[in-house]
Formats: structure tokens, sequence, C-alpha cells
């Protein structure tokens, strides 16, 4: 048995034009969401899944949690198939999404963790303790008994967390799951998956917060328009971002032989220049390459007779990976008439 | 049956905290009026009496009876809808549809405790109508106890078997208002709650038996103002306990297709 959540050549279209309900059959027009997606999500890691808006994440968590069913391919849970076997497939994971509320307002934090314990078949014998570890995990002890309604959203995402693990699933599926978290509860959560990672959770996670995904990820995937556009460790994936090392330099006053002498070195390395003023209307020039030009840069400057108030290097960041690959990839493609 | 218990526990928390009871009254409020309504034509207009032609149709002269039981018999109905119908498109306003579904749960067990929940709310509510109906003076004959059991057991299940297809239909459709609000107009119009339904169109009588609420109410009424035995009542009840079961059965297996239609809603929106 492999001990992954496996994808293969995964594809979920969604209508875009509806056929008439009197015509049934394939909608009129469709929009791939996901578009041929091939992963692997082993035990025991955070593996990460970024893209922009659109890309197809949520679609594609979705499907993983047997929410939406593929328009085809396959994708198996411990060679368990997400379609066939979905009621298996749904003791194993779990998924927690941040920005949506997933537990019964009414009910306390207690009474609702019973319930959803009592809906996973969780054994009488260990619900009760489970409920206090994952109350105690999440810092909801002293509001046990108190009605979610009067929850803060941060605690709500606490006992959304504690939900998502109360069936102890092989796999978590985590959405966005630090969205709208203050950064001390953002963190404990961070703390909370990389434990879950170590004690064999296979954990799917994205989220827009790129430190999070560098800091628990050991393998991340990026997909745009629905495919996988790179795959790769942080560092690797970084190392992609061409023209992301950025130097920028403000000088005092313009001078013009300092705008010809930065031309000149742009065009002879390949680098992309913008120029620009700052609030207080000095010259600013922004170069930005793959190799870090800070240097070669101030030289030329100063040769050319400027005087520089100010320089800054940034260099490439998951950000700008990201980024970069996904203006690279192709449009999304519509089909039908 | 372990969903089924803890959904019919969760629902009667919610239900504790958060009964409203302004819409109590507008629960009541119709079956009352019925009655009242029904009561003073009887006595205004009719003088007391009933014509030959109502006792032809409705099998009965017992108008205040015949009134009471269809009026308590519709709010039994519309209530469980209300309930039952409602819970997934509920569930899925309050943003607790996905992590339900995320659940190895069956769909019945868990519609099961809505309807249970459903079923001792409606009973208790009917318990007011009806002792509304015996301040204002309408007396009902004793009925058939074992007749009025099964009549009450398949109205359930017909309530219960017409409410899952409908619950497929809101949250396939994302609307709720315009869907129960249709059901109620046809079963009120078709089911013979009100006025006998042989006085209908014949196309019509003809769609009104293919609701199994006709027949249990039907039932209900041989109980209640015939004292009917069992075997009087056994072809309405095979009958409604069929259609209720078919109801159920096509509701079910529409509503995994409506339950991803609306998570495709969700996601693609």
């Amino acid at each position: 048995m492999t001990s992954a959540i496996a994808t293969y050549d995964l594809c979920k279209t969604y209508p875009v034009v509806e056929r008439p309900w009197w015509k049934p059959g394939k909608p009129l027009r469709a929009a791939p969401a996901v578009d041929g997606l091939s992963l692997r999500i082993p035990a025991g890691q955070v593996t990460g899944l970024l893209g922009l808006n659109g890309a197809g994440k949520t679609t594609t968590i979705r499907m993983l949690a047997t929410l939406l069913r593929p328009t085809s391919g396959r994708a198996t849970v411990d060679d368990l198939d997400l379609v066939k076997d979905a009621r298996e497939v749904r003791r194993r994971i779990n998924m927690i999404a941040g920005g949506e509320r997933m537990v019964y307002a009414r009910l306390t934090a207690r009474e609702n963790l019973w319930y959803f314990g009592q809906l996973y078949d969780v054994p009488k014998a260990q619900l009760k303790a489970r409920i206090a570890e994952l109350l105690a995990l999440v810092g909801l002890e002293h509001a046990t008994d108190q009605r979610v309604e009067r929850y803060s959203k941060g605690m709500r995402q606490r006992l959304s967390i504690a939900r998502g693990l109360i069936n102890r699933p092989a796999y978590l599926l985590l959405d966005e799951p630090t969205l709208g978290l203050d950064a001390p509860i953002a963190r404990d959560l961070r703390a909370v998956v990389a434990e879950l990672a170590r004690d064999g959770v296979g954990v799917l996670l994205t989220s827009h917060y790129l430190a999070e995904v560098e800091q628990l990820c050991a393998d991340i995937f990026v997909i745009a328009a629905g495919r996988l556009v790179a795959r790769g460790t942080p560092a690797e994936l970084t190392a992609l971002a061409e023209r992301r090392h950025t130097v920028e330099v403000t000088l005092a006053a313009p001078v013009d032989d300092v705008d010809h002498a930065v031309g000149t070195l742009a065009m002879r390395t390949g680098a992309q220049l913008t120029t620009g003023v700052d609030d207080e209307l000095r010259p600013r020039y922004t170069l930005r390459h793959s190799a870090d030009l800070a240097g070669e840069l101030a030289t030329t400057i100063v040769t050319a007779g400027g005087a520089i108030t100010r320089l800054e290097v940034t260099p490439p960041t998951l950000e700008d990976a990201v980024i970069a690959l996904a203006d690279a990839a192709p449009e999304p493609s519509v089909v039908g008439s | 049956m372990v969903t089924a218990w803890a959904t019919l526990k969760r629902n009667w928390l919610v239900m504790q905290r958060a009964y409203p009871w302004s819409y109590f009254i507008g629960t009541l409020g119709p079956g009352v009026f019925t009655i009242v309504v029904a009561l003073l034509s009887y006595r205004a207009i009719g003088g007391g009496r009933v014509s030959a032609w109502f006792g032809a149709s409705s099998g009965t002269s017992d108008y205040l009876g015949y009134v009471t039981v269809g009026a308590a018999a519709l709010m039994f109905t519309t209530r469980m809808v209300l309930w039952v119908a409602k819970a997934q498109i509920t569930e899925q306003r309050e943003g607790t549809l996905v992590s339900q579904l995320l659940t190895p749960a069956m769909r019945l067990p868990y519609l099961l405790g809505v309807a249970a929940q459903a079923f001792i709310t409606s009973i208790l509510e009917l318990c007011c109508l009806l002792g509304t109906a015996l301040l204002l003076g309408v007396r009902l004959p004793t009925p058939d106890p074992v007749s009025l059991a099964a009549g009450i057991l398949v109205a359930f299940v017909a309530v219960f078997g017409l409410s899952i297809p409908l619950s497929a239909i809101m949250i396939a459709a994302g609307e709720a208002h315009i869907t129960q609000n249709t059901l109620f107009c046809v079963v009120g119009l078709l089911c013979g709650f009100t006025f006998p339904a042989v006085l209908l169109p014949a196309p019509l009588t003809f769609l009104g038996e293919l609701l199994p609420a006709t027949a249990a109410m039907r039932v209900l009424r041989a109980a209640t103002l015939h004292a009917a035995p069992i075997h009087q009542v056994i072809g309405d009840l095979s009958s409604c306990l069929a259609l209720g079961c078919l109801y159920a059965a096509i509701g079910l297996l529409v509503l995994p297709h409506a339950e991803r239609r609306a998570i495709t809603r969700g996601a693609s929106a």
C-alpha cells in the first residue's frame, strides 16, 4: 500500500454556459479549473500547493476532500479511490478552510466536537479525552462550554482546527488555515501542523502567506490555470525566480550622466530597469536581475557624479517565484462553442 | 443510528437555545385561523348544519372535526417539511454544509435525526393547536388508537419522503422560499386537508393521489372521525407507505448530485 494522496491527470471543468434544463447533457461552454494535475502528497510531510487566485487550489483541495468529483483523471488516498471509496477516504482525511465557519454557532465547543466525533464514529471511550486534548491543543479550555456564537473570529477558527483533527486524520487538507488569525495564533497553528507532520500526518497546505509555506513545506507544487507549472523545495523554487534580485537606489539630485550610465549598465547586463522618483521627487533607479548588481550599480552612479542617499537590495523570494511562474503560464482555455 | 441520535440531540439543543417564539405563533396562527373561520361559517352561516352534499363528498357530517383534523395535519406537514427539507440549506447558509459532507456519515440517518426532532416538536405544536380547538368548542370523537398511531406513522413517512427530494431541489437551486411555498400550495390544494379532494377536477385528483400526504390524510380522518379499525385503512396505509418510501428513495438518489452542485457553486464562485 502507498501511504500518500496521489492524483493522476486530475481535471475539473466548471460549466460557463449551462444547457437549458430540458436539454440535459454536457454544458455548452466549460472552463477547466484543474487541468491534468498529477500530485503526490506523502504521509509525514507538509506539502505546499501554491498559485495565484483562480489557479485551482481550492478546487483541487475540494476534490481531494471528496466534496467534488473530478471531471476526468483519478486520485487515491492510500490506494483508495477518491470516488469509489469516498466513505473510507473520508475517515482518513479532514479539511480546515480559513474564512469558513464549519462549526455550529449555537453549540458550545465541547458539543461541536462531540457531534463531529459521533459523525466520524470516534469510539465513545476515546471521545471525551480526545475533545479535552484538542481543546487544550487549540487553547480553548477556558471557553469549552461557551456557545460559539459568542466566540471571536480567532476562537472560531481555532475550534474549526480542533474539528479538523477530531477523527485523527491520516491526511489533513489546509486551505488558507491562518486566514484572519492573529500572528500569535497563526504561529501556534504552524507549530501544531509541523508536529502533526512529525507524527506521520500528511498535510497539504495552501496559503497566501508564503513565509508560512516556506517555513513548513518540504515540497511545493505551483499551479497556474489549473496546471502544474513547477515543483520543488522552497529553495529550488526561489532559484527559479529570474530577474528577481532587486536593487533600488535613490539619489540626492538628478544628474544627466547617471541616467545614461545606468541605462548602459542595464543594457550590458540584461537587467530590467525602472526609473522614477520618490516622495521627495528625488530620482530613483530600480534594477532587477538574476545576479546581485548592487556593487556595480553603486560604482556606476558614483563614477557618473551621482550622490547616493539610499541603496536597498532585495533577494528573490518564493513569492517572486510564484508570480513569475504564474505570469509565464498559458491562459486558461474555455471549451465549447 | 449513531448519526441519527447525535443529529437529534444537536438539533434539540439548537432548538432549545434559539426557538423563535414568533415563529411558533406564525405556525399556530394559520391552523387556529382555519378552525376559527370554519367555526364561524358553520355557526353563523350554516346554522350549525352542513349540507348533504358535504356529507356525501367528505364521508362525514362532522364539519368542525373534519376541518380541525385537516388543519392539524396540514400544520404537521408544513412543520416537518420546514425542518427536514430545509436542514441542508440551513447548514449551507450557516457555513456547516462542507464540514457535514466531509464526514463519512450517511445522509439517511442524518435526515432521520433531523426528522425525529422535527416530529417531537411538531407533535408538541400540534397538541397546542388541538388544545386551542378544544377551547374554541370543537369536540372530536374518540379515535381508534391503533389506526391513529399507524396514521401518524405513515404521515411521518409521507412527509419525510416528500422532504428529501425537496431538500435536494433547495440546495441545488440555492433557494428555499419559492420551493417550499410551491409545495405547500400543491399539498394544500391537492391532498384534501381542508376540503374533500374529490371536489377537484379528475386530473388534479389523480395528481393528488401521487402525493403520499393524500392517503395519510384519509387514514388520519378515518381513525379520528370514524374510529375506523386498522383493517379498514390498510389500503391507504400501504399506498402512503409505498409512495413515501419511493419519494425518499428518489430523494436519496439525487441528494449527492445536489450537494455537489451546491459545493461547485461555492467553489467556482
